[in-house]
């Protein structure tokens, strides 16, 4: 831990702090109501600002790839792990006509490269894991053609702690680092490699991505939203409020609930693990920094689409940490991902305890998705204008704010 | 599925497993979303005084037991694991109650099969 809680006091506000600096207005909907700002959104934020796309453990070996398909920046991305170790992303386009290198029918695939090449099924085209081109069927059957500039088309990738982000900006304003800034130090430290057991899921709503990105940065809503699948949540307070330019983040704390009986035994089962038990001690020094008992997780919204909700196993029996990412499809489609990451099970009742607390969290989404679709339905009828937003829906009117910005940004 | 045996100790369970225990979750939904209210009694009411020797039993194995009657025991927790919540939380609706489809949640778990 580099990083020691005092050197980020600047970045911690009150209530009274953040209300003098984002303001108590009702903020208004039309950012989420009109199909032509997410035109601007395109342009101006997604293909300009760097975006988690994956985690260096999903590909752990050379040639590992992952592709993503990012209708936001009208393309086909190809994550891939080199021959060298690094991971690199490239437009998963082929230099020959623009067909798909790695043709796919879901959102996101995996697959391994042989040989550390990959080869186009349309005529062959054959590519390194690295990049440049390396064959081409009939070569000198091309007039002309010069392989050494026909290499994939790369994309700005970086990592941080083990995520992989992209910038599909040719020349990005910034290092991923400077862009992350404090936000990297505040969470930086944190074994996020090690919690390699991953549960994710997806849906497409259909809501504008902000409103589902919303939805899920605020604690307000728990004491209602979760009453069937959090009953009894006692003592929720939503507080150490941070800002961190484009990004900010907040603590949920929380007495404590009303467990279940089967929860109280399989909570029991990672709670006496060595390697599921809460770990306060493993949180980087400036989150939780009194190191309250009842902390729950730190709640972060990274600009523009990323959560990554870190608890130490403190929340949610033997949870590590869970994220949650907001990809439009369309003004009115969102693909949400949400996964929960926990340490490997080191057998089989720590497996199916993994199990019970996933299925918990994942019933709490479903609580939270029923009301995106219904929200974005009420915003576009025009009945009202404006969001009204409490202290504790701080990161929303943040975040408006920050997109604000970026939208008025003249090229 | 009408014969999945169980471990030692545990085959009184073996018709439970017959009807909750499955090897992935998406099969473990589909049984779960078509159950009836009774049927989350009947499951609780058997398994959990059950559930604690299930799991020490579950301690002693790897996260991925090799012996059939093992990893059969391993699917029974998992079905548990996943229909307890609907006695316990949701009055033993298949349903979490005012929620999105569940139909509409796709699981990707990696290397574990869904």
């Amino acid at each position: 831990m580099s990083h020691p809680a005092a050197s980020l006091d600047h970045i911690r506000r009150s209530v009274p702090q953040i209300r003098e600096e984002l303001g108590v207005a009702p903020v208004p909907v039309r950012a989420i109501r009109d199909p032509a700002i997410y035109a601007l959104e395109k342009e101006r934020l997604f293909k300009k600002v760097w975006l988690k796309v994956a985690t260096a453990w999903e590909l752990p070996n050379p040639g590992d790839y992952k592709v993503k398909e990012m209708p936001v920046a009208d393309t086909s991305v190809l994550i891939v792990r080199g021959k060298d170790g690094r991971i690199r992303a490239f437009h998963n386009v082929c230099t020959h006509r623009g067909n798909k290198v790695v043709p796919n029918s879901d959102f996101e695939s995996f697959g391994r490269a042989r040989a550390n090449v990959l080869s186009c099924r349309f005529h062959g085209w054959v590519f390194s894991t690295e990049g440049p081109l390396k064959s081409v069927p009939l070569q000198d059957h091309f007039g002309q053609i010069d392989t050494a500039c026909l290499g994939l088309r790369p994309i700005a990738c970086d990592e941080w702690q083990g995520f992989v982000f992209i910038n599909f900006d040719p020349e990005p304003a910034q290092s991923l680092a400077d862009y992350l800034g404090d936000f990297g130090a505040l969470f930086g430290g944190y074994p996020y490699h090690e919690s390699t057991t991953a549960f994710r899921y997806s849906t497409v709503l259909e809501c504008n991505w902000k409103v589902a990105l919303y939805a899920f940065s605020e604690g307000y809503h728990v004491p209602t939203i979760h009453a069937g699948s959090l009953p009894g949540f006692r003592g929720i307070e939503h507080s150490d409020f941070k800002l961190m330019g484009p990004h900010a983040s907040s603590t949920i704390y929380g007495a404590g609930m009303d467990a279940a009986p089967s929860t109280q035994k399989f909570a029991g089962i990672l709670h006496g693990s060595e390697c599921h038990k809460p770990r306060p001690d493993l949180l980087p020094p400036a989150i939780n920094p009194e190191r309250r008992a009842d902390f729950q997780f730190e709640l972060p919204n990274i600009f523009p689409n990323l959560l990554i909700h870190l608890a130490s196993g403190c929340g949610y029996p033997g949870m590590s940490y869970f994220t949650h990412q907001f990809w439009p499809l369309d003004h009115g489609r969102t693909l949400w991902e949400g996964i929960n990451y926990f340490r490997p099970a080191e057998n089989a009742a720590e497996r199916a305890a993994q199990i019970h607390v996933n299925a918990l969290h994942r019933n709490a989404w479903l609580e939270d998705t029923a009301t995106m679709e219904d929200t974005f339905t009420g915003i576009m009828s025009g009945a009202i204008d404006d969001m009204q937003l409490m202290d504790q829906e701080f990161l929303i009117r943040h975040a408006a704010l920050t997109l604000d910005r970026h939208l008025e940004e003249v090229d | 599925m009408t014969d999945i045996a169980l471990p030692a100790g545990f085959q009184d369970l073996e018709p439970l497993a017959a009807r909750w225990a499955r090897p992935t979750e998406n099969e473990r939904n589909a049984i779960r979303l078509s159950a009836a209210p009774g049927d989350f009694v009947d499951f609780d009411a058997l398994m959990a005084p059950r559930l604690e020797a299930l799991l020490a039993h579950l301690a002693t194995l790897p996260a991925r037991p090799e012996d059939p009657a093992d990893y059969n025991a391993l699917l029974l927790a998992a079905a548990f694991a996943e229909a307890a919540p609907h006695h316990e939380l949701y009055g033993d609706s298949a349903q979490v109650p005012f929620s999105f489809d569940a139909r509409r949640f796709t699981p990707d778990h990696g290397t574990e099969a869904t």
